[in-house]
């Protein structure tokens, strides 16, 4: 990732208010292309108006939005894909039509556009239900379908709100499958979710908003790193004696199998590890943990609260 | 524009396809010959045979010329008669193949009074009508020539076809005999009570023209049919708005497309199906009427068509697309600020009733149709449907002022869908939430 290369989307002090509401703040970004961009943040902290001042539903009241390079307006609406967090589909209309409008809509149409949807609904394992209409597909299905509705136009930035919701673990796989796909084909994939577990295995970058701010942004792997709180996991059999030594270890939890431990400030993990075997314990697992996500996500809701 | 176009063409085809739409299409004509023919047929009946009434005649004097009015079937207005002598064959062969449908069949009695007391002959009669010998009595006393009040006493008062017949057979029988009593001949007395006929040509820059005399029904039945068609479609254009609120497709549309095609696009297409179906209706009543009109004049009744000029009807399109358009807008902008369709159909309904204030303006129209009021009343695009219908078949204005109504009708379309454009834009952003008259204008402003 070299700083040269332009990003696809720049987001520069852009701020959104509602009445005397404030959605988002000041809020400054970059997602460069080819990347899968976390946004992440708790409920009603300006994501999905975040999102919307992106594909132009609604405009900044102060701030600049630039895509591919240019000021946001109506034409480059074509270039995104985007999946809303709240569904919609016309319920009586039959899958392959309400396809083809979407496609339209995304100014693309004729044979190009049946050749897509076909595509499209034999990839979401979806061929046999284009004639049927909406309101009979399971929920699942309709997810897909309106998945296929914001990559139909095959668009170099497609913005994503929640697309695991409502999706069993097969078509979560598949779901990620594409996702991935469409990352390697060179697009730029904006993610928004509370699935910390999966944004962690997706996404490259990440940026958190909670009330209305942005609170950390950045690579995720640098993140981590830098929030790394000098935590050891431990699977251990003995010398149980030694975590409750407060000079030692500041914090125990139990996590599954692994026994967490926080030490503390100016304890090597080596020195814990060297005094456990000095204890006599049968050490089965030392791992210096990163924290996750979702760690670093409560941590940082509850500091802001 | 393909968006656009996307748009209609979506709102049409998924309309135009459905159930709904090819039934209501082909049962409607068969619908208004049910309620517009069956219901005249059975208000015009007359169940039950002929009307017995018996009649006391305490002057000796009316009850012929009474019995007699009552007994004519022909039709009872007088000039008709008397113009006998004018009317061709054809039309007197018309007038006696008249259907007899609500006119009131008499059958008349004299009760000879033989020097009894009335109250004892009201007392038989009263009985005779309790036991359903008789329908009703008419009780004449002797000094009706000079006082001129008659009682009638019926089972059915409430029949007002019956009495309204018994009063004006009784005037024609009273006044015939005051005029006898006068000396008066009544041959004289009919020909110098002939009405004059006037014809009316009207002068227009064209030249002379004669006036077919349908002009206030045509514009009656324009207004009708604009009324009806708003209250038909208007909420199917509100369905139409609300669908996408309701189902949240609206935020992958704005997504995709900008606010105002997207309205105008619904607007349009979903007004096209109410065309289509109108159109289809509006051919289904010509052939009807054409098939009728055949049949009458295969039996010989001259049928005077309505003269209606090409430029009439090119202005009857042009007003009523107009009046549609304006109040089937006002159904899309309240569609995007309630949240169901019950919501917005209260909502609506105040409003379309502006376009039946329209008649309020009709005769003040009629009798100056160049006045100011007229002027502005048919510049005022809510009313203009109406009120310039009613100035071009009565008098019809320079065509600058028709056109200039027509101008502000569509552009106050345009400007009622960007408004529309704007409010849902907006509206759609705040979930499930009516909003109130300030808060609409806050989104106005906003969007």
């Amino acid at each position: 990732m070299t700083d040269e290369t332009k990003p696809t989307l720049v987001l520069d002090h852009v701020t959104k208010r509602y009445g005397d509401f404030t959605a988002v703040d000041d809020l400054s970004l970059q997602v460069r292309p080819g990347r899968v961009f976390g946004l992440i943040g708790p409920n009603g902290a300006g994501k999905t108006t975040t999102i919307r001042m992106i594909v132009n539903i609604t405009v900044p009241d102060s701030g600049r939005i630039e895509l591919f390079g240019q000021a946001m307006e109506t034409r480059l609406q074509d270039r995104i894909g985007y999946l809303p967090e709240e569904r919609g589909l016309y319920r009586k209309m039959k899958v392959g039509e309400q396809l083809k409008f979407f496609a339209e809509l995304k100014d693309v149409s004729g044979k190009e556009a049946d050749e897509r949807i076909n595509r499209w609904l034999n990839k979401m394992e979806l061929s046999d239900w284009k004639t049927k209409r909406t309101k009979d597909l399971s929920k699942g299905m309709q997810q897909k379908v309106q998945f296929i509705t914001a990559v139909i136009h095959n668009p170099d930035l497609l913005i994503l709100d929640e697309p695991f919701s409502g999706l069993d673990p097969v078509n979560v796989e598949l779901m990620k499958e594409t996702i991935l796909e469409n990352k390697r084909e060179g697009k730029t994939i904006i993610l928004s979710t509370h699935q910390m577990e999966i944004a962690e295995k997706l996404c490259d970058d990440v940026c958190m908003i909670n009330h209305a701010k942005k609170v950390l942004d950045g690579r995720l792997r640098e993140i981590r790193r830098s929030f790394s709180r000098n935590a050891v996991a431990l699977q251990i059999a003995g010398g149980d004696g030694l975590l409750h030594d407060k000079s030692l270890v500041v914090n125990v939890r139990q996590n599954g199998d692994d026994t967490e431990v926080l030490l503390a400030p100016g304890v090597d993990a080596q020195i814990l590890l060297k005094r456990l075997v000095e204890a006599g314990a049968v050490v089965n697992k030392f791992e210096l943990a990163e924290p996750s996500l979702h760690d670093i996500f409560i941590e940082k809701v509850r500091e802001a609260s | 524009m393909k968006k656009f176009f996307a748009v209609i063409k979506r709102e049409y085809l998924q309309r135009v396809r459905t159930k709904f739409f090819v039934v209501t299409t082909l049962v409607g004509p068969l619908m208004f010959a049910l309620f517009g023919i069956v219901p005249l047929y059975i208000a015009r009946m007359n169940i039950g045979g002929p009307t017995r009434l018996a009649v006391i005649d305490q002057s000796g004097k009316v009850y012929d010329r009474f019995r007699e009015a009552l007994l004519q079937t022909v039709d009872e207005d007088e000039d008709d008669e008397l113009d006998g002598e004018r009317a061709d064959p054809n039309q007197q062969e018309q007038m006696q193949r008249k259907p007899s449908f609500g006119r009131t069949h008499f059958e008349v009695e004299l009760v000879p009074s033989s020097g009894r007391p009335l109250e004892e002959l009201k007392r038989e009669l009263n009985e005779r009508v309790r036991r359903n010998e008789l329908d009703g009595y008419v009780v004449i006393p002797a000094d009706i020539l000079s006082d001129g009040k008659a009682e009638f006493f019926g089972r059915n008062t409430g029949d007002i076809f019956t009495r309204g017949a018994v009063a004006d057979r009784l005037t024609r029988a009273v006044r015939e005999e005051r005029l006898a009593e006068n000396k008066i001949d009544q041959q004289v007395l009919r020909e110098a009570g002939r009405r004059v006929s006037l014809a009316s040509t009207k002068i227009s820059s064209r030249g002379e023209e004669r006036v077919s005399g349908t002009g206030l029904m045509f514009v009656l039945s324009f207004g009708v049919l604009i009324y009806v068609s708003v209250m038909l479609y208007g909420q199917m254009v509100l369905a139409a708005v609300l669908e996408e609120k309701e189902t949240r497709i609206a935020e992958v549309l704005f997504s995709s497309m900008r606010s105002f095609p997207l309205m105008m696009g619904k607007l349009i297409g979903v007004s096209m199906v109410a065309l289509t179906q109108l159109t289809i209706w509006g051919l289904a009543f010509l052939l009807f009427a054409a098939f009728g009109v055949g049949m009458a004049a295969a039996q010989g009744v001259p049928v005077n068509l309505p003269h209606v000029s090409p430029l009439i009807v090119v202005y009857f399109l042009l007003f009523f697309l107009m009046g549609y358009f304006i109040y089937a807008t006002i159904y899309a902008l309240i569609g995007s600020m309630v949240t169901t369709t019950q919501e917005g159909g209260q909502l609506a309904m105040p409003i379309v009733l502006m376009l039946v204030a329209g008649f309020y303006f009709l005769f003040p129209i009629i009798r100056s149709p160049n006045s100011p009021l007229a002027f502005w009343a048919s510049m005022f695009p809510f009313l203009a449907p109406i009120t310039m219908m009613v100035r071009i078949t009565t008098e019809t204005p320079p065509a600058w002022q028709i056109f200039l109504s027509l101008a502000i009708g569509f552009a106050t379309v345009v400007g009622l869908v960007w408004l529309t454009a704007r409010v849902y834009r907006v509206g759609m952003l705040m979930y499930g939430k009516k909003a109130s008259i300030p808060e609409v204008w806050r989104w106005v402003k906003q969007a």
